[in-house]
């Protein structure tokens, strides 16, 4: 049992190790990914297209509902303790700080997250990056430091985007339930939010981004010869996502509120 | 070629710079509807307490708001500095003789940071000090007309600056009254040592030594009560009795009763009781004699008492010889007994 415990601790403690070593030549690559102009750029302005720009309709439509469920939940509640006027601070702290990045890290996780576990687990059963290799291409500037890029790209925009639409749906809600104009609603939202709510969602956008896409790529390359281990790649890329999501999120709030 | 493929990088490019516009317009109206880009006017003041004004409270003039409290600090002398700023547009009101007002609802509505402007043509200089209303500078100015103070806005207001002083002026009752009970108490608790504490100690003690002296005559009292008590039971006892018509006196004194009868015989009674008193005398005198006649006797009596016991000791060891004599065993004839003649039924044995 002790014996056991201990060789899972050191497999956890090794591939942890693994990980940090993976993650530190995914910077580095990174770096140098912006000195070279390389083929890679295309495979970047690919990973955009597909993580963020496709996921732009569903991001959307996921922040115009969940503002103006915020909005009608306000309008209903808040009026009962005479608070009317958190409206907007709650708005702001909901769609801004919290649902806006998270919600969108989930989406990009789900969408992008499995499709590059997969892609790359692919690649190594049909012996590609071995190919790289022999031709000299290094697969983590040339496979992995797009996609971290694109991912990283996309999820602060889709923030930004989440952030409008939110907002916006918000104030459709506001238009059937009490026409405001919307200088007024803009002049009072943007009299609420500060550049550090702003600035805090999107640090939680670079965050979650790094997250997905470097758990996405390391499941991608754990995958070894067999088929069989590519959706287990693309499960455990989605679920360590989450989980690493989640957790950061804690800690960025509580780096941000301390 | 998909669409999408083809013109992959103008779409990327068109959705990351919407992005950006969107990004940058959001930060240009959240400055603009913060003053990022005004410029402010900062003026120091000081309040005796922070209690209702904090960073960021909203400094009104006639429901405006025109600047906003920055900072707040405990100084030396404990009362509160404090620095906030005018927006530009309104800094033309800052004149010489300016006060600033905290009203604090008393019932819980909130307070307000208001700003008075001075009677004055001279713009005050940026940095300089204005007075608050509850200090001697702006109670002076106040005194004097040279500020320009606006009638309240509403009845409620105007109610509450009407009920302000008069629970500013309650509230010092109240304290006073609170105070002077408080030295009552210390004083009748004997913990002051003023004239009222001095008074209360000696009365305290005259009180005590009357109580005592009362103590001794109220026992004294009590026990002669209880007397007084015992004795009048029994005068009415004796008065019940002398009133009874049936009682011992009136039978007494009955001229008709027994005991007249029995005492009216010419003294044949009480010679009667002489002659007897005389017998008993006689006979005491006897019996007297015999008495003391044993007396004499009574050592000759114990010592020939003491002889007959030990000779009866003495006949029977005798006695125990001769029947443990094996020669004249059997030499004296047994006694028979004689039996009753008529025997009673149940003297038998039922055997």
């Amino acid at each position: 049992m002790i014996a056991r415990l201990g060789h899972s601790a050191r497999l956890k403690g090794s591939s942890l190790l693994y990980g940090l070593g993976f993650f530190y030549n995914v910077l580095k690559e990174t770096g140098r990914f912006f000195r070279r102009s390389q083929v890679g750029y295309k495979v970047l302005i690919l990973q955009i297209l597909f993580t963020g720009y496709e996921a732009l309709a569903i991001n959307a439509v996921m922040a115009i509902a969940i503002g103006a469920a915020i909005n009608v939940i306000g309008q209903s509640l808040l009026p009962q303790f005479g608070q009317s006027q958190l409206m907007y601070s709650i708005l702001i702290i909901v769609i801004t700080r919290e649902l806006g990045p998270l919600l969108t890290a989930f989406v990009i996780t789900a969408r992008s997250g499995t499709a590059i576990a997969t892609q790359l687990g692919t690649m190594v059963v049909n012996h590609e990056i071995e190919a790289y290799i022999a031709v000299g291409l290094n697969p983590i500037s040339y496979l992995v430091v797009p996609r971290f890029i694109g991912v990283v790209v996309s999820m602060l925009v889709l923030t930004v985007y989440f952030n409008i639409f939110g907002l916006m749906g918000s104030f459709i809600v506001v238009q059937m339930i009490s026409p405001t104009p919307i200088g007024e609603y803009l002049g009072t939202l943007m009299s609420m939010l500060t550049v550090g709510d702003v600035v805090s969602g999107l640090t939680k956008a670079l965050v979650f981004g790094v997250v997905v896409s470097v758990v996405a790529t390391y499941q991608g390359f754990s995958v070894n010869r067999s088929s069989t281990e590519i959706p287990v790649a693309g499960i455990k890329a989605v679920g360590q996502s989450f989980i690493l999501i989640i957790l950061t999120d804690v800690l960025v709030t509580l780096v941000q509120y301390a | 070629m998909k669409f999408k493929i083809k013109f992959a990088d103008q779409i990327v490019g068109l959705f990351i710079i919407v992005a950006l516009v969107f990004f940058v317009v959001i930060v240009v109206l959240i400055g603009a509807n913060q003053r990022w880009f005004a410029k402010d006017y900062r003026f120091v003041t000081s309040f005796p307490s922070a209690t209702g004004v904090a960073p960021g409270t909203s400094i009104i003039m006639k429901g405006f708001t025109i600047g906003k409290m920055d900072k707040l600090t405990l100084n030396d002398d404990n009362s509160v500095d404090a620095l906030f700023h005018i927006y530009d547009t309104y800094y033309d009101k800052v004149r010489e003789y300016s006060i600033l007002e905290l009203t604090v609802s008393p019932i819980g509505l909130g307070s307000q940071l208001l700003f008075h402007p001075g009677r004055s043509e001279t713009r005050l200089a940026e940095g300089t000090f204005i007075p608050t209303a509850d200090s001697i500078d702006g109670k002076a100015l106040i005194e004097q007309e040279l500020v320009e103070i606006p009638p309240k806005d509403d009845t409620i207001t105007r109610l509450l600056a009407n009920v302000n002083p008069l629970l500013e002026n309650t509230n010092k009752t109240i304290v006073t009254v609170n105070r002077t009970l408080t030295e009552v108490n210390r004083a009748l608790a004997g913990q002051s040592s003023g004239p009222l504490g001095s008074i209360v100690g000696d009365t305290s003690a005259i009180t005590a030594d009357a109580r005592e002296r009362v103590g001794g005559i109220l026992d004294q009292v009590s026990s002669l009560l209880s007397e007084l008590e015992t004795i009048s039971a029994n005068l009415a006892e004796t008065t019940d009795s002398i009133r009874d018509p049936t009682g011992l006196v009136t039978k007494l004194l009955d001229p008709s009763g027994s005991i007249k009868t029995f005492l009216d015989d010419d003294d044949a009674l009480y010679d009667k009781v002489m002659s007897i008193v005389g017998e008993l005398d006689k006979s005491m005198s006897s019996l007297q004699g015999i008495v003391s006649g044993l007396n004499r006797e009574m050592p000759k009596i114990a010592g020939l008492l003491n002889e007959t016991r030990t000779a009866i000791q003495q006949a029977q060891d005798v006695l125990e010889g001769v029947k443990n004599n094996p020669l004249i065993r059997g030499g004296i004839t047994e006694r028979v007994e004689q039996q009753p003649l008529n025997q009673a039924m149940r003297e038998g044995s039922f055997e």
